[in-house]
């Protein structure tokens, strides 16, 4: 391991301020849940039969499951283009994707209506195969396991270093056992999400007239999969960097700059997917002085502004810029996803040249809806202090003559 | 270290692939309407607009009033589909008159409800994923089943023509839907009427919805239609929209189908294009297997090289 930084955990105390801030939050969505589960989703959401799916699946899934999307991103890079100098990204990453996941998961079991069949989701010939959303609940089902089991390897880790003799054997043997395992567990830790991403997009070919022609498109799979990375890895240098100011993380300014490069090309590549695919199947007509036109403007917009910052060695270099424009390479992909399953979303559908036809419904969300959204991301930040602060997961910044191996020196110096 | 060219043009080539696989895809075939389907036929022509068959349903199905509150009064007086109210008459203006409209599930040929259903709890009769006792093959009747519906509403996403509706208000929510009277079938009679007996078309006084074999009913449409042209808008509604549906709608001449809340839909259904683009790039599921393959052996190489690397700089110094 001389080529890479150890991680530790951070240690100190658990319920600081922060920590109980974080845990009231969840506390107060906590209460609205089990309010839900006595009277019904609809005296707690806005939700109707026309915008079935408020912002629970919006956001809590698909936004959440966007930024989780770093471990993949990451993971690419890593293991799969064999990027060794990335391997202190991967703990955090790993750690943030596992909670957004499961986030996502336990929102939609909060947003299920009949949530107890779920448990008849495993009964393979039941499997309707033709339903994205079923691809979606197994593989994400599936991956939020494989991201826990790469958590793992910080768990074993620390046992290995506790002072306890019992536990330091036990960190060893099974560390070294998931050593062996882990190619195995990775190679599906980057299929899993390459399936589901994509499908995340494919769930709304079937609202066909119901979504707007500029969001409709036979590439929705595509984009979903170009725009969870572009936001993982975007999320990836927000949390490093909200690391370091909190608990001194070690921050590689040059590998930032790098991994950046390569969100560059991704946010451009679903800027030219979209635009393409617009212009190709003649959809340009549907650009004019509308709402729709000037969300489509915005998203173009947050695409190309990071892109741009990403490859300009003025941002590369400032930790403030470059943080900056990951935050907008975030809300690129959020905003996109948002505006794909909910606000260019009409249950009677548009008309032939773009503009909505009126229905019996409108929708806000709820304050109720809100807050259990809120709720779950305070829980998740909670889950991470908490881990982070046991666990080697974070990589600590050990003074300026640091013992940092060479594969970062050199990376450091050259750009 | 940092990312080279040839990366960015590998994952370029890789991310191109990706999106040219769905656009070579091959469809998934068209679905055509089962010989022995049964629907409705709706005639906006001859409806007055009495209402007779939204209390008829609410009876057969045991729905309670939707209440509303209106001069000192309460009455039950949907506005639209909802969970209480599997069939409701609207009223449209169009030119100088009323046109009045009956809403209920279409039964689609090719229903997206079903096509996204994950357990198969909206299913075609009899073809569903569950083994269901007493459910005949080929009606075509769409009927949900409260064992394997997980509440998740994406069926409400894909219905172009939002009929499921949920029970917002219960704490053990279900899926309200027309089934088409499936309950009210009598086995000792023969004919249609052995697989459904819609009260909706039992009630109502002038004939305006029938229920028949869809065969059957089509023909009657296109022969009203040839009967009296100037009466009838030529196209028979469910026909072919949105790859055709078991429930057929006849409009007066001149009155556009979308200006009675029926939306505009191509002949393609929604499902087959949603599953063509969905499907393709797993060849049948080759594509997720050999990519693990690939990805597992590179990650292990790359691993053993780097093991190797580090060994070698620990012996140098």
């Amino acid at each position: 391991m001389s080529g890479h930084d150890h991680p530790q955990a951070i240690g100190g105390k658990m319920l600081d301020p922060l920590m109980k801030i974080l845990l009231a939050v969840f506390g107060v969505s906590a209460l609205v849940m089990a309010y839900r589960f006595v009277t019904g989703i609809g005296s707690v959401s806005n939700m109707t039969d026309g915008f079935t799916w408020g912002i629970w699946e919006p956001i809590n899934v698909v936004v959440f499951t966007g930024i989780g999307a770093g471990a993949y991103g990451v993971g690419l890079l890593c293991y799969l283009l064999n990027k060794g100098q990335y391997h202190g990204l991967v703990r955090p990453a790993v750690l943030l994707g596992a909670i957004a996941y499961t986030l996502g998961g336990s929102s939609i079991m909060i947003a299920l209506g009949r949530y107890w069949n779920a448990v008849t989701l495993p009964i393979v010939p039941w499997w309707n195969l033709s339903s994205a959303l079923l691809e979606v609940a197994v593989c994400v089902m599936m991956y939020v396991m494989v991201l826990w089991i790469e958590v793992l390897p910080a768990i074993f880790d620390g046992a290995a270093q506790s002072k306890s003799p019992r536990w330091s054997a036990i960190g060893k043997r099974w560390g070294a056992r998931m050593a062996k395992a882990m190619p195995y567990i990775i190679a599906l830790a980057i299929l899993l999400p390459t399936m589901h991403q994509s499908s995340l997009g494919g769930l709304y070919l079937i609202a066909g007239p119901k979504l707007h022609p500029l969001w409709h498109t036979a590439l929705l799979p595509t984009l979903f999969l170009v725009s969870c990375l572009s936001m993982g890895y975007g999320a990836v240098v927000v949390l490093v960097n909200i690391l370091r100011l909190n608990w001194n993380a070690k921050q590689d300014q040059a590998l930032f700059a790098s991994m950046s490069k390569v969100n560059a090309g991704f946010l451009l590549l679903y800027v030219v997917l979209r635009l393409g695919d617009i212009v190709l199947h003649g959809k340009l007509r549907f650009l004019g002085a509308d709402f729709a036109t000037f969300l489509f403007v915005v998203e173009m917009a947050l695409f190309i502004a990071p892109a741009v910052m990403f490859v300009m060695p003025g941002v590369q270099r400032n930790r403030g810029k470059l943080f900056g424009a990951a935050l907008l390479a975030i809300l690129a992909g959020a905003v996109y996803r948002a505006d794909t399953y909910m606000t260019m979303y009409r249950p009677a559908g548009w008309t032939a040249d773009g503009k909505s036809i009126a229905a019996g419904w409108d929708y806000f969300p709820s304050v109720g809806e809100t807050i259990v959204t809120v709720g779950m991301a305070a829980v998740g930040m909670a889950i991470f202090v908490f881990i982070s602060r046991l666990f080697p997961v974070v990589v600590v910044d050990q003074g300026k003559k640091s013992t940092i191996g060479r594969g970062e020196v050199r990376a450091a110096s050259g750009h | 270290m940092t990312i080279s060219r040839r990366d960015l043009l590998k994952g370029a080539v890789a991310a191109g692939a990706a999106v040219a696989i769905p656009a070579t895809a091959e469809a998934r075939h068209e679905i055509e309407p089962l010989p022995d389907a049964v629907g409705m036929l709706f005639d906006s022509t001859l409806c007055v607009g009495c209402r007779a068959c939204q209390s008829a349903c609410k009876v057969a199905n045991k729905l309670p009033e939707d209440k509303v509150e209106a001069n000192g009064g309460v009455y039950d007086a949907p506005n639209d589909l909802n969970s209480t109210t599997k069939n409701v008459i609207k009223a449209f203006p169009a030119g100088d008159t009323q046109h009045y409209m009956k809403q209920q599930c279409m039964h689609c040929v090719d229903p997206s409800c079903v096509s996204v259903c994950m357990l198969g709890a909206l299913h075609k009769e009899g073809e569903g994923k569950r083994d269901f006792k007493g459910e005949k093959k080929g009606t075509g009747i769409v009927l949900w089943d409260k064992w394997t519906c997980v509440g998740c509403r994406y069926c409400q996403i894909g219905c172009a023509f939002n009929v499921p509706k949920f029970e917002w208000f219960e704490a053990f929510p279900a899926i309200v839907k027309c089934e088409l009277c499936r309950h009210r079938r009598d086995e000792q009679k023969s004919g249609p009427l052995a697989v459904a007996n819609p009260a909706c078309c039992e009630v109502c006084p002038r004939e305006a919805v029938v229920f028949g074999y869809r065969k059957d009913l089509l023909a009657e449409a296109k022969r009203r239609v040839a009967a009296d042209p100037q009466r009838y808008n030529p196209h028979v509604y469910g026909e072919h929209d949105g790859g055709g549906t078991q429930v057929l709608y006849l409009a007066a001449a001149g009155v556009q189908f979308h200006d009675l809340g029926l939306p505009d839909l191509p002949e393609r259904s929604q499902a087959e294009f949603s599953e063509s683009v969905s499907h393709a790039p797993y060849l049948y599921g080759v594509t997720p297997i050999a990519l693990y393959a690939a990805m597992a052996f590179v990650i292990n190489r790359n691993k053993k090289k780097e093991e190797a690397a580090e060994h070698g700089e620990e012996g140098k110094r």
